[in-house]
């Protein structure tokens, strides 16, 4: 080995002390999340009815590699339906402590309800904190299960952590 | 004969049809109409083939040769052919795999597919469809159809058990057929035709006991079990191949539980015994086992409230207070769907406490065991005199069905490695029937009897003093005397009938006479009928009350004294008593009596009115839950295998035995499953463990049956209040939603001048104190009811037979007008 090497690579070390840092001060800073990130679930709407996309298939769960689906199905009332057609997901539940954010279960989805989107900020305190049901996760839920109490705890917003580009997918959800 | 499929040479019998001989070479054709048991019509198409044979010269009558091979030459048929319609001819080459077929069968399934709504996402046959696999291995892949598909109704309730999807339905008419062909009630048509036909009913609803089967053969999601719609997934079901502990048949079924619960409840295949048929009972009667009260926990009462602890508390408890007791005093009674092991465990736990006061109930005063071999299920399928005293309907539904395959005449085809034949083409649509071969009587009109030759409804009063007589008439005949006459007032038919019926039994090779509770309840009328059948050389098929009632009297879970029987238990005599899913405090009597003893436990699944009174609550499983062996009427042991059903700490019996053992600081036999088929194997030289789920034969008792009870004082039954069998178990009925409301309340069913003389009209709910008992009953009119006589239900502790009504004191609960207003 050269010293002419041995200052070729010092030399890049030098060059980046120069360079702006990409650091992200994250939380004081948000962090800039890819469009293509997958983060926790999203339970999407149609826009124009407001039904429910889910019919409660549980092909997702079936799709799932890591079991962290749990469906059950019950029949929509004609009168006033919860989702489009005869079925919808009476439970929905996903285990984040399972789930490998994969998004098995979006490609699985019939009819395009289950949308991984953006949320990565989970943590939590308490096992059954990380499952997450259909209040959790339909459209227009903001934040976390732990961010949405600290909210209300202190009776402000939830604060995400971060932006993000849009994404067609996710049609109604809104960071 | 000698034929060839694709490359596989193979023998068939003549006869086969050319769908069973592809698959008994190995191969495959796609198929949605036909059905094994069910006669083939060529509905769908899908199972086209090419066909070819080999043709004789008619001038030489040698087959025509191919010049080039100096082989048979071979002529194929122009188009392709439905192989289940087809016979396999000698010489025959059928061609499933070339481009052609391929080309066809791919065409048939895109033509199904042109009016089916594809909504499998969220169709409850999804994942376990017949069109959906045949859609994959044989479907192009994708769709050419831009216009709009057929619109039909999505969710018509056939009734209340059955959802029709007018839209998926894709015209197989296996539905049509089943009614016609298994039951023989039609109450399914087409209507309509060309793209527009749709199944429907002439009446609402569907007018059978068997209706449930439909929803298995549907090929499609078109029918459907409502007590399980949208109730899981397929694949995420838990299956549990076990026998139906609701009647004596002993039908195979698959249970489909997902989360603890038992979500619906599907036929088993058991060529010998069910077929792949079971009564709507069996089908929709299981929503009570997941039912919000259910005791999970055992009780016990302390300062006058029952409390919840632990088993081994409970089991202390117990132990403490019988000490010292005398154990003949102490009675243990078990309901005769309890299985064999079950009945080992009862068995030990009385011998460890001395005491013989043990029996199962219902338990018939004459033995359910026959003298010798019984005769199969199959013996009655391939019967040519059948002979029926009862309700088999209602009694085991089964038995129903196999009476209506002997009606066909047509033997059950042998099994082929696949399995039973998929086209049996002796079958055929609206086949004649040999009604003359069925005699039934009854002591009210049977929904068997619009089925039968000759149908006798003699007095219920004197069901014996007819067997009396026939059985008089045959021992008199049997070396060509001539009878006495002396019971012809008797016979409740005439002289000349009954004769008729003797010569038909003695004459046929394979004559059956069954007989049920309306016989066995009576010492006298059992002995003429076992004589009957012995003369006319027939064979016997006792049904018993409930499931499991022969084996048990097979393996003496009786009484040691007739003394000591169930009855014995409500005298001051009984200081303590175990009772195990029996609820005899219905008769405030009985109640009555319960309060005074020293100790009552209760082992059940519900609460009941005796848990009520119980010192000790045991929670017990269902038949769903229990892992053990049952044998069936035909004598066959059958595997029962528990479902995985959430219900806390709920044992069996061999449990409570378990933990009751403990508490005595023994080992009982029977504290386990397995510790009581160790018993088993020396009591029946089975190993109850390795049985298959199709169950297996066991050698008949030699010599006289066991459990028939001394015939001391004679007394003929009397009363006017008839209880009769009911495939519906009542005791669930609350709990079963949706059966209860297809099938309604349990019912009073009279003739309209009876109810009219009473001042009672149909739909009128009462309760009628009845032997003591009482009821509530929804009164329903019924022309088969002979004037006078009211019909109810039984209960597990009101056996079929005849009771006082006490009319007098009937209240009426809620008038059927006023229900209306
Ligand atoms: S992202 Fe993957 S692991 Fe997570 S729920 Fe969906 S399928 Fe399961
Ligand atoms: S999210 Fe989609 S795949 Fe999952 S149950 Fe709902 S509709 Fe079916
Ligand atoms: S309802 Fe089902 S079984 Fe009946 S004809 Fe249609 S597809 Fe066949
Ligand atoms: S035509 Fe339907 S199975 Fe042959």
């Amino acid at each position: 080995m050269s010293i002419l090497n041995v200052a070729k690579g010092m030399g890049v070390t030098l060059s980046h002390l120069f360079k702006k840092p990409v650091t992200v001060q994250y939380p004081e800073e948000k962090a800039q999340i890819q469009a293509r990130f997958r983060g926790r679930h999203h339970l999407l709407r149609h826009p124009d009815t407001g039904l429910e996309k889910c019919i409660g298939c549980s092909l997702c769960a079936a799709a799932c590699p890591a079991y962290a689906i749990y469906v059950e199905a019950a029949e929509n009332d004609p009168d006033d339906p919860t989702s489009a057609g005869e079925r919808y997901a009476s439970i929905y539940e996903i285990n984040m402590l399972r789930c490998i954010f994969c998004g098995f279960c979006e490609e699985a989805c019939p009819t395009g309800a289950v949308v991984l989107g953006h949320e990565f900020e989970l943590a939590d305190f308490r096992y059954d904190h990380f499952v997450y049901g259909k209040e959790d996760m339909l459209v227009g839920v903001k934040g976390s299960k732990w961010q949405r109490r600290e909210a209300e705890r202190k009776g402000g917003e939830v604060e995400l952590g971060f932006q993000a580009g849009p994404r067609p997918e996710l049609e109604g959800v809104d960071y | 004969m000698k034929i060839k499929v694709n490359e596989v040479e193979l023998d068939v019998t003549p006869g086969t049809s050319v769908i069973d001989a592809v698959f008994a070479a190995g191969h495959d054709v796609p198929y949605f109409c036909s059905q094994e048991y069910m006669s083939p019509i060529g509905a769908c198409r899908m199972c086209l083939a090419k066909i070819g044979a080999p043709r004789k010269d008619r001038a030489t009558n040698d087959w025509i040769l191919d010049e080039e091979t100096g082989e048979p030459k071979i002529f194929w048929f122009p188009n392709p052919m439905a192989t289940c319609t087809t016979q396999v001819m000698e010489g025959m080459v059928v061609d499933t795999i070339s481009k052609d077929v391929k080309k066809a069968q791919n065409a048939m399934v895109e033509f199904t597919l042109v009016n089916h709504p594809l909504d499998c996402p969220t169709c409850d046959k999804g994942g376990a469809c017949e069109l959906q696999d045949r859609a994959y291995e044989y479907g192009s892949g994708e769709s050419r159809f831009v216009f709009d598909k057929r619109h039909q109704e999505k969710h018509h309730a056939l009734s209340e058990l059955i959802t029709l999807d007018r839209e998926r339905c894709i015209h197989c008419k296996r539905c049509v057929r089943y009614f016609e062909e298994v039951p023989g009630d039609e109450v399914l048509d087409f209507i309509e035709r060309g793209g527009h036909t749709y199944i429907g009913t002439l009446e609402d609803g569907l007018p059978s006991p068997f209706t449930g089967n439909i929803t298995d053969i549907c090929p499609v999601g078109a029918l459907l079990d409502t007590t399980s719609r949208f109730r899981g997934r397929n694949w995420e079901y838990h299956h549990t191949d076990t026998t139906s502990l609701d009647d004596p048949s002993g039908a195979a079924l698959r249970i489909d539980t997902r989360t603890g619960r038992i979500e619906r409840i599907k036929a088993g295949l058991n060529d010998d015994v069910n077929k792949t048929w079971i009564d709507d009972g069996t089908r929709f009667g299981h929503e009570y086992a997941d039912a919000e009260d259910r005791i999970t926990r055992p009780m016990v009462r302390r300062d006058g409230t029952l409390v919840e602890t632990t088993w081994a508390d409970a089991a202390r408890e117990i132990a403490e207070r019988i000490a010292g007791m005398d154990g003949t005093r102490i009675g243990i009674a078990l309901r005769g769907d309890a299985t064999l092991e079950e009945g080992v465990a009862a068995k030990a736990l009385a011998d460890h406490l001395g005491s013989g006061r043990l029996d199962t109930a219902p338990r018939p005063a004459a033995s359910v065991l026959p003298d010798g071999a019984a005769a199969t299920l199959r013996d009655v399928a391939t019967s040519d005199a059948l002979f029926v005293v009862g309700d088999p309907t209602e009694e085991a539904g089964i038995v129903d069905l196999r009476i209506k395959d002997a009606l066909k005449g047509v033997e059950p085809a042998p099994l082929f490695p696949h399995g039973p034949a998929i086209a049996d083409l002796r079958l055929k649509e609206r086949m004649p029937r040999k009604r003359e071969i069925l005699t039934i009587c009854a002591p009210y009109r049977t929904d068997l009897m619009k089925h039968a030759g000759q149908a006798h409804v003699p007095p219920a009063t004197s069901m014996v003093d007819l067997l009396h007589a026939l059985a008089e008439r045959a021992s008199a005949t049997v070396d060509g005397g001539t009878p006495s006459g002396a019971w012809d007032d008797a016979l409740g038919m005439t002289a000349a009938e009954a004769d008729a019926l003797i010569t038909r039994m003695r004459s046929s090779t394979r004559g059956v006479m069954i007989w049920s509770a309306f016989v066995s309840n009576d010492p006298r009328a059992d002995e003429a009928a076992r004589t009957f059948a012995k003369s006319v050389g027939a064979k016997t098929l006792i049904l018993g009350p409930m499931a499991n009632t022969a084996g048990l009297e097979r393996i003496s879970v009786l009484p040691s004294h007739d003394r000591y029987d169930y009855a014995s238990m409500f005298t001051p005599e009984t200081k303590a008593l175990f009772l195990a899913s029996l609820d005899p405090a219905v008769d405030p009597k009985v109640a009555d009596r319960l309060r005074e003893l020293d100790l009552l436990v209760v082992h059940a699944a519900f609460p009941t009115a005796t848990s009520a009174l119980a010192d000790v609550v045991l929670p017990a499983v269902t038949g769903y839950e229990k892992d053990g062996t049952t044998l069936n009427v035909e004598g066959r042991l059958l595997p029962v295998r528990a479902a995985p059903v959430e219900a806390g700490t709920a044992t069996d019996f061999t449990g409570v035995v378990k933990q009751l053992g403990e508490a005595f600081g023994t080992r009982l036999e029977g504290r386990s499953v397995k510790s009581a088929r160790r018993v088993l194997r020396k009591l029946l030289d089975v190993d109850a463990a390795e049985l298959p789920t199709t169950g297996q034969p066991l050698p008949p008792v030699r010599g006289k049956a066991s459990g028939a009870r001394a015939v001391r004082e004679y007394a003929r039954a009397t009363g006017d209040a008839l209880i009769v069998p009911s495939m519906v178990r009542v005791e669930h009925l609350d709990r079963n939603p949706h059966l209860r409301a297809e099938r309604g309340d349990a019912a009073l069913r009279a003739h309209p001048a009876t109810l009219h003389a009473h001042g009672l009209t149909s739909g009128d709910v009462v309760t009628l104190p009845i032997g003591g008992i009482p009821r509530q009953l929804r009164v329903t009119a019924s022309e088969g009811v002979p004037e006078g006589l009211w019909l109810a239900p039984t209960l597990p502790e009101q056996p079929v037979g005849l009771y006082d009504a006490n009319l007098a004191a009937m209240v009426r609960e809620r008038s059927a007008t006023a229900e209306v207003a």
